[in-house]
């Protein structure tokens, strides 16, 4: 039985300095035909397949601007693709991109409850998970503070906190962890360690290959929105490094 | 454990008809729930002293009207005229707050949307339940008022949920189209701002629709101006309706029931408006995460 299922998705994106943004805007466009540019089109995902099966462990590495929080956001039907279809089987919690859907008015919390409602809790089971969250995060000194005056760090924490708390079927992480601190980068290492021997599917986006070969046995590479290659995790990931290498040689040439 | 399974694999689907989207709605009302009172503690900060602020404003509008019309232009003869013009306000200001507030409902909540999926609708329409909350309690005030005035609370107030339940739809919808308007363009609001202003004097708020001449001709044109504000302008009914069940009419006659043809021709319109907004805000649903 697959978690995630993707059958050649694509993902257009039109760029937005070529758009009206406002009916201001529009307007002045209108009046000087002139001025239009050419819609500039990016295909941040190009026909990409691949199955993840329930219990695995991926990663998804690639340079900056190659597609992985795409596919990710796409994972969570955030966005939905241009081609293509995705299948997700089961509940999808995670952490996509630095800073968690947060507000910053708001007390810790508040933020618990209103994230967990985001994520489909009813408000008895946060209620229940409701302390468990802040310890893991480490934050009972603060859960009445609005999160406005928390470090970065301490964000993150809550963030992962709440997604690993909620018993997600599969647990989306995007690079996120760079920002804790040591001691707690070790902490979720090891909870996602066992989460994933409950069977729950990791997938996770990081550019720290050494995490990566720590954490997953398979890796998929995107590269400019194409699948480069999937495969077994030292295989794949040496074959990036490589990659990069070489492409480094070229441009200090 | 099974009543969870059981909801994951219901969350799933990805409703597309305008039923489905009211049915996810109405799934995840906890969510609306939580949103609401996320709204009313960001506005009120917790305190009493908020909420009493955000009486002044139509409370100072109904002073002002009352002096202006009754002191200043004294030849209006309007029975009870603090009542009356507080029948209009308080909805109108319910009207205006909740949409202009509405419409960054979608564009301010980028840090939620590109987060986790949810129906989104929840957004705008958790505002709106957020400022219904506001009205209701600030209808004790008016319920004060016309005690206060010796006007007669009748059987007639019954209607009273079905007047609000017909704003919530047209405001609803209202709401719908111009929060997903300002994701792509984002000077909606300000543009609202002064339309509202418009749209408020073209709605008799602070004076009597019977003021207004039955025809007039313009450039040689007939136009029926009263039925055409109320065929126009649904605010114009759902005002008239709230004033028929609770203030009566400005002959000096008590509280009526509103015309039954009437009524459910608001009622209708208000629902489509409401249908449009969903559709509207279904078609363009699926780009937001992409612009906010
Ligand atoms: N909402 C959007 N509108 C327009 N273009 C976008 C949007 N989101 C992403 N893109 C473009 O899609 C491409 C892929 O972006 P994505 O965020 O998936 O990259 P990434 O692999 O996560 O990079 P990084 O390693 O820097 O996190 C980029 O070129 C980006 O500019
Ligand atoms: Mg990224």
């Amino acid at each position: 039985m697959y978690a995630m299922l993707f059958e050649s998705v694509s993902k257009r994106f039109v760029m937005g300095h070529d758009r009206a943004r406002s009916f201001q805007d529009l307007m002045l466009r209108t009046l000087r035909p002139g001025s239009h540019t050419p819609r500039e089109i990016l295909w941040a995902l190009k026909d990409v397949s691949f199955m993840i099966e329930r219990g695995e462990a991926v990663a998804i590495v690639g340079r900056n601007g190659s597609g992985k929080s795409t596919c990710l956001k796409l994972m969570t039907r955030i966005l939905t693709p241009t081609q293509g279809s995705v299948d997700i089987q089961g509940r999808v919690a995670g952490l996509l991109e630095l800073g968690a859907g947060f507000h910053p008015e708001l007390t810790g919390r508040e933020n618990i409850y209103l994230n967990g409602a985001l994520m489909g809790l009813s408000r008895r089971e946060i209620a229940h998970r409701f302390d468990e969250i802040v310890a893991f995060a480490e934050l009972e000194r603060f859960v009445d503070a609005q999160v406005k005056f928390y470090s970065s760090g301490m964000t993150m924490r809550l963030g992962f906190s709440i997604a690993i708390c909620v018993n997600p079927d599969i647990l989306l992480i995007d690079e996120v962890l760079a920002v804790g601190d040591q001691s707690f980068q070790e902490k979720c290492l090891e909870r996602i360690e066992q989460v994933r021997a409950n069977g729950v599917t990791i997938i996770f986006v990081s550019h720290a290959l050494e995490t990566v070969r720590a954490l997953c046995e398979r890796v998929i590479w995107l590269d400019q929105g194409q699948l480069r290659e999937d495969g077994a995790c030292d295989v794949v990931v040496d074959d990036y490094v490589a990659a990069v290498h070489a492409h480094e040689e070229v441009a200090v040439e | 454990m099974r009543g969870l399974l059981l909801e994951r694999s219901d969350q799933q689907r990805t409703a597309t008809t305008l039923f489905d989207r009211v049915a996810e709605v109405i799934h995840r009302r906890e969510l609306l729930g939580v949103l609401v009172s996320r709204d009313l503690k960001l506005r009120y900060k917790n305190s009493v002293l908020g909420f009493l602020w955000s009486l002044i404003n139509p409370l100072l509008l109904m002073i002002v009207f009352t002096i202006v019309f009754t002191i200043m232009i004294p030849d209006l003869h309007v029975p009870n005229f603090p009542v009356f013009v507080l029948c209009g306000v308080l909805p109108w200001n319910f009207f205006s707050t909740a949409i202009i507030s509405s419409i960054p409902s979608i564009s301010g909540n980028g840090h939620l949307i590109k987060k986790v999926y949810f129906p989104l609708e929840v957004l705008p329409l958790s505002t709106l339940l957020a400022h219904l909350v506001n009205f209701l309690l600030a209808f004790i005030v008016l319920i004060g008022m016309i005690v206060a005035f010796g006007i007669p609370l009748t059987v007639n107030l019954l209607w009273l949920p079905l007047v609000i339940l017909t704003q919530l739809l047209f405001t609803g919808g209202v709401a719908l189209v111009l929060s997903t308007t300002n994701v792509f363009y984002r000077d909606t609001g300000v543009i609202m701002e002064v339309l509202m202003q418009a749209w408020f004097f073209l709605t008799p708020v602070f004076y009597p629709l019977e003021l207004l001449p039955e025809m007039t001709v313009v450039r040689g044109i007939e136009l029926p101006v009263q039925r055409m504000v109320y065929i126009l302008n649904p605010m114009a009914s759902i005002i008239a309706s709230y004033r028929a069940i609770l203030y009566g009419s400005t002959l000096g006659s008590p509280p009526h029931a509103p015309a039954l043809d009437f009524f459910a021709r608001t009622l209708v319109t208000a629902a489509l408006a409401f249908i449009v907004g969903l559709w509207i805000f279904n078609r363009y649903r699926e780009r937001f995460a992409e612009e906010v």
